[in-house]
């Protein structure tokens, strides 16, 4: 990814949350929401369980490895701190919820990406936010 | 929604005059607002059916207008009325007819998206951070719609053996319709050879993948069946409706970049054809809602118009042109005609249904199929002669 300057783009920081980010910072590390009922992992967070609508559940690390569904590289800038060209992933976690992020090295097409291992890595953006992005683990 | 087989039919369309309008606004006027656009189109509609508005006892508005104060606008006081997108609202309006609320329903939809300069990308765009939607992906750079279609066709290209150029057949083909459609905005003929030469926006996709954003209105006249026999000798029936939606990780954008909706897509078949005794191959005319062309070759094979893995071939060899076997978004749709948001492909099918069509006329055209499938509703509707 390109160096990194301005300010990260806005997080929507609803109820539910905080705690994703501040473990990311304080822990390196992503924490997810866990059920503490049935077991299902969460993201985005939220007020209730989606599988078993329970309201309790625990933030629990989770692994950091996936696999990488798709990616995109931009060609066009639309925010100050991703100057294009820059990409884009999704990435399913081994504990099952998808997540949108970035490689942080860009991706060529002979690489054949779509179903490759990858693994987090939390990077410090410039204004001080831990973001979780990927490479490959393979 | 078996019970919503021809209960209605489509007795009148309108629509602004979007090739005007486009010069007007990038000319930097603001010819109207939303509601103006919509009552503009509301008039053009009233006059094509032939009644008055005193006719009326039901009202849609489009999303982009406060239903009061629309309908204080067009001076309609009605006994049922509701706000929804294009493909609900006619949904909704054979719901309100089955159901005895209203027998004369008029649906107004404008915007005036491209003067006021209506954000689709951003971390703002359209409130996007209420209903999180690809707006929570913003600290990861990825906040425009494009972006998600970008990651969806990635994906399905190396899982269903569909190339960058396979898709260029949407963006030609549609051109193709636009080229003899005076109500067009992006009129010129292109070749694969041109859409290929086109940058990239969010590879894989490019310029000519993305819809236009202009300003204008569209509106619909839809009648209880019986009634719409004695008002209007045009009238199109609204064969049968169908919807199915996929809820669960959408944010994530789970349902999209997995499935490509075709569970959703499966179930509004069975809906649409099953039970009603009809096939992919009873339709003569096609009409996707196509923010992005990635739109068409889903819903090709989603609907059964070829097997799981062919859309590629599928628009190769069979073709969805004027000439193709399955004409396709014959008035340019989205990417060439008018962006509103799939009301302007009601429009089109009630159009090709009458035979009205004129050089991009599809021959002895009985039946259309219009299906929108986005974030995360698949809904279709069967128009018939
Ligand atoms: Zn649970």
């Amino acid at each position: 990814m390109p160096t990194q300057t301005a300010a990260t783009p806005p997080r929507v920081l609803g109820l539910y949350d905080e705690p994703f980010w501040r473990h990311m910072k304080d822990d390196g590390r992503m924490h997810l929401q866990c059920c503490r009922d049935c077991g299902a992992w969460r993201y985005p967070p939220g007020p209730a369980c989606h599988a078993c609508l329970s309201p309790a559940s625990d933030w629990k690390p989770v692994s950091g490895g996936g696999e990488l569904l798709s990616w995109v590289t931009f060609h066009k800038q639309y925010l100050p701190a991703y100057p294009a060209p820059y990409n884009v992933i999704a990435v399913r976690l081994d504990e099952g919820p998808t997540l949108i992020s970035n490689l942080i090295e860009d991706p060529e097409p002979d690489q054949r990406p779509i179903g490759r291992r990858v693994r987090l890595k939390v990077v410090a953006m410039a204004d001080g936010v831990a973001l979780p992005r990927f490479e490959f683990a393979d | 929604m078996k019970s919503l087989k021809r209960v209605a039919s489509v007795i009148g369309v309108g629509h602004t005059d979007w090739v005007s309008d486009w010069h007007r606004v990038r000319a930097g006027e603001r010819p109207d607002d939303c509601y103006g656009y919509a009552a503009g189109a509301l008039r053009n509609a009233l006059a094509d059916a032939g009644i008055g508005k005193e006719q009326v006892n039901g009202l849609i508005v489009g999303p982009t207008t406060a239903y009061e104060r629309m309908a204080e606008v067009v001076g309609l006081n009605v006994r049922w009325g509701d706000q929804a997108d294009a493909v609900l609202s006619v949904v909704q309006a054979c719901m309100a007819i089955e159901s005895g609320a209203a027998d004369v329903v008029a649906l107004v939809y404008g915007n005036d998206q491209r003067s006021v300069g209506t954000q689709y990308g951003g971390p703002q765009a359209m409130g996007g951070d209420q209903f999180l939607s690809y707006v929570y992906h913003a600290p990861w750079g990825l906040t425009s719609q494009g972006a998600l279609y970008a990651l969806m066709f990635r994906r399905f290209c190396e899982l269903h053996g569909v190339s960058e150029r396979d898709l260029g057949h949407v963006a030609v083909a549609q051109r193709e319709g636009s080229s003899r459609n005076p109500n067009a905005i992006q009129r010129k003929p292109i070749s694969l050879d041109d859409y290929m030469a086109a940058p990239y926006i969010t590879e894989p996709l490019r310029l000519f993948d993305y819809c236009l954003i202009n300003d204008g209105g569209v509106a619909l006249i839809i009648a209880e069946a019986g009634l719409a026999r004695k008002l209007s000798p045009r009238a199109v029936s609204i064969e049968a409706v169908g919807r199915f939606d996929l809820n669960q990780g959408a944010t994530s954008l789970e349902p999209r970049l997995t499935d490509f909706y075709r569970p959703a897509q499966q179930a509004v078949a069975e809906q649409i054809f099953g039970a009603s005794g009809l096939d992919p191959s009873d339709i003569d005319v096609l009409q996707v809602y196509d923010s992005f062309s990635v739109h068409v070759p889903l819903a090709l094979e989603g609907y059964g118009y070829c097997g799981i893995g062919e859309s590629g071939r599928f628009m190769r060899e069979k073709g969805i042109g004027l000439g193709g076997l399955l004409p396709t978004n014959t008035s340019g749709g989205h990417l060439s005609e008018s962006y509103m948001q799939g009301w302007n492909h009601q429009i089109e099918c009630v159009r090709q249904a009458r035979g009205e069509c004129g050089d991009r006329q599809i021959e002895n055209c009985r039946r259309v199929h219009y299906t929108s499938d986005v974030a995360g509703k698949a809904v279709s509707i069967i128009y018939g002669a």
